[in-house]
């Protein structure tokens, strides 16, 4: 088998894999425009006969998405903002200093990210009950979110600020700044890539959020879309239409702005994000 | 002449580590003092101590009379040039000889003026707007050293700023940097591994070695009269033969043990009969002459001529490196004789190395 030949023979591996991949992501718009006994045809049409766009806009109307979308915001943009400010300073200073307690440390948080959502929310819940967090039940899950991701996003951005050589902040101390100084005017604005793309992964998980969410907020004007998506959901279901247009509306701004910074969220993991 | 380094007791412990030993350095102002030693021998310790980058864990260390140990980098006022330059990648070369201006609140228009004339004097003036990404390492050198002149520092350290550059610019270089020094009528402290950096550029060769000095001086005075083995090796390119030997009965001659070959050179004064000596001969100080003229007679093993000197290995053990000026007319498998004069001799004890 020469050189060519393989090449297309692994390109229509890729491009199979790829499509059974994204076949549910295709099946959820399909059906969105679908009318609901079509939604039920045997055999299942990969087309909509005639194309329901109106779901759209009953969708959005009758399960009041904006407010659902707007919570979402709320939380998603609280968590990384949280998680931001601590988790910086802390992957600095784990990324700066080496020794066996930084060691220590480290596993710890990488312990942190072992433990499920699921199993974390019995006594994450018992705890802000008595605190009295449940008041606040946004602020409550951003908490709770917080404490889920931070390690993921420390452990990223340690990565990155190990990238920038040290080097270049002892000029910066030599040349007369501060070593918060030097953080701000050097370390700081090369790491940024590294920083601003786990930022986004982490929005991007808080977005989709559901389990703290749930079971902390009850509330139905202060929950946001994932936990909207979920009320859909009864023993009887059958408007699979409308669940899916709900979820296009969901999902499709973040799988947007995936695949106009994927190459930049991709390089961003992988080299550091500078050079 | 005024001190503006001081270095009195200076230790430095890493955990069990003691990277610096008891070190004692003045540098008058105004010299070039160049530390060379091989690689983890704490030169490059000693310039961060000076620079406050490291801490030093006993002694005294003042710039300019000023007690020093305690006081952070930013308060020396020192200027370093680092051997990967450090230049600041998302800064224009302005911005980035500028930076330590703007953190002082110099004025915005002030600073501009002054990376101005510092470019014009370095060549730099129409690479302002570039960023480091764009520069040749020659430019980026250039760009390391603008960014320390620019701020009239109490003294300049360089860690081994060269060593990054091909060899050709590296000589370039090295002229640049002393006729900087000699403009400036700076301190300059610079640390390298490269002998010949240390012998060309400084006043005042510093040469360490497992955290102590070993010998100081000016850089002829170090060829000429290298205090121990280390020293005698270490400076000097090609480096010195070493040759082991015995003291004769008369205690004026010295048996040289090259394997097979014997030599015996006289000495001009008594040494301690049977005792044990390590001769040191610099290859630039052996005469070529023909067989049984010369002090004694070695087989040619190689000749390698670069057309003004010829390095002539004979096949002896140790190997005896001789270098001869103009082309030479030895042949390899030739026995040749070899004159040594004994007040180009340089004796060490052998046991302790230490110059006799």
């Amino acid at each position: 088998m020469n050189g060519t030949t393989r090449d297309r023979l692994m390109l229509a591996i890729a491009i199979v894999m790829a499509a059974i991949y994204l076949f549910p992501l295709y099946w959820m718009y399909v059906t969105t425009l679908k009318s609901g006994s079509e939604v039920f045809a045997t055999p299942p049409s990969f087309w909509p006969a005639s194309p329901q766009w109106s779901t759209y806009a009953f969708v959005w109307e009758s399960r009041n998405m904006g407010r659902y979308l707007w919570n979402s915001l709320v939380i998603a943009f609280g968590s990384v903002a949280l998680i931001s400010v601590l988790g910086v300073g802390c992957a600095y200073v784990l990324a700066r200093y080496r020794n066996a307690w930084v060691d220590v440390g480290l596993f710890l948080i990488l312990m942190l990210q072992v433990l499920p959502a699921s199993l974390m929310i019995t006594p994450i819940f018992v705890g802000f009950s008595q605190l009295g967090m449940l008041e606040y039940p946004r602020l409550a899950v951003i908490i709770a979110i917080a404490a889920k991701s931070m390690p993921f996003f420390v452990v990223l951005v340690r990565a990155t600020f190990m990238s920038v050589p040290q080097e270049l902040e002892e000029a910066a101390l030599v040349d007369g700044n501060s070593r918060i100084g030097a953080f701000f005017s050097i370390v700081l604005p090369l790491a940024r890539n590294g920083i601003l793309v786990s930022a986004l992964l982490i929005f991007m998980q808080a977005f989709g959020e559901f389990v703290y969410s749930k079971s902390i907020i009850q509330a139905a004007e202060l929950q946001p879309a994932s936990v909207g998506l979920n009320s859909f959901m009864g023993p009887n279901t059958n408007e699979w239409n409308n669940i899916m247009a709900y979820a296009t509306m969901y999902v499709t701004p973040i799988l947007a702005i995936f695949v106009l910074l994927q190459r930049r969220i991709v390089s961003g993991l992988t080299s550091g994000a500078l050079k | 002449m005024t001190i503006q380094i001081e270095l009195r007791g200076v230790n430095k412990h890493y955990g069990s580590f003691h990277a610096l030993k008891d070190i004692d350095l003045s540098i008058a102002e105004g010299t070039f003092v160049a530390l060379v030693g091989p690689s983890g021998c704490g030169k490059s310790t000693l310039l961060r101590s000076l620079a406050g980058l490291e801490k030093i864990s006993t002694g005294d260390l003042k710039i300019a009379g000023q007690q020093m140990n305690g006081v952070p980098p930013r308060k020396r006022d020192v200027a370093m040039v680092f051997q990967s330059y450090a230049l600041y990648p998302h800064m224009t070369v302005e911005e980035n000889l500028t930076y330590s201006l703007r953190i002082r609140g110099v004025a915005k228009a002030q600073a501009k003026k002054a990376a101005a004339e510092v470019a014009a004097t370095t060549g730099l003036s129409h690479l302002l707007g570039r960023y480091p990404r764009e520069l040749s390492g020659g430019q980026r050198q250039r760009v390391a050293m603008s960014r320390a002149i620019i701020r009239h520092p109490k003294a300049f350290l360089f860690d081994e700023p060269l060593s990054n550059l091909d060899a050709a610019l590296r000589v370039h270089m090295r002229k640049e940097i002393r006729a900087l020094h000699d403009r400036l009528h700076a301190t300059s402290v610079y640390v390298t591994h490269d002998q010949i950096e240390a012998m060309t550029m400084a006043d005042h060769v510093v040469v360490m070695r497992d955290g102590i000095i070993e010998q100081q001086g000016k850089p002829l005075d170090l060829y000429d009269a290298p205090v121990n083995k280390f020293v005698a090796g270490f400076i000097g390119s090609p480096a010195m033969n070493f040759i082991p030997a015995m003291v004769g009965d008369d205690g004026k001659t010295l048996a040289l043990d090259l394997g097979t070959v014997r030599g015996i050179l006289t000495v001009d004064r008594t040494l301690q009969p049977g005792r044990k000596i390590t001769v040191g001969i610099r290859p630039e100080h052996i005469g070529i002459a023909e067989a049984g003229q010369g002090s004694f007679d070695v087989p040619v093993a190689v000749v390698e001529s670069t057309g003004f000197t010829a390095f002539i290995t004979a096949a002896t053990t140790p190997e005896l490196i001789v270098v001869e000026t103009g082309r030479s007319t030895v042949r390899p498998g030739d026995m040749v004789g070899v004159r040594i004069s004994s007040d180009q001799l340089h004796l060490f004890d052998d046991a302790t190395g230490v110059r006799v």
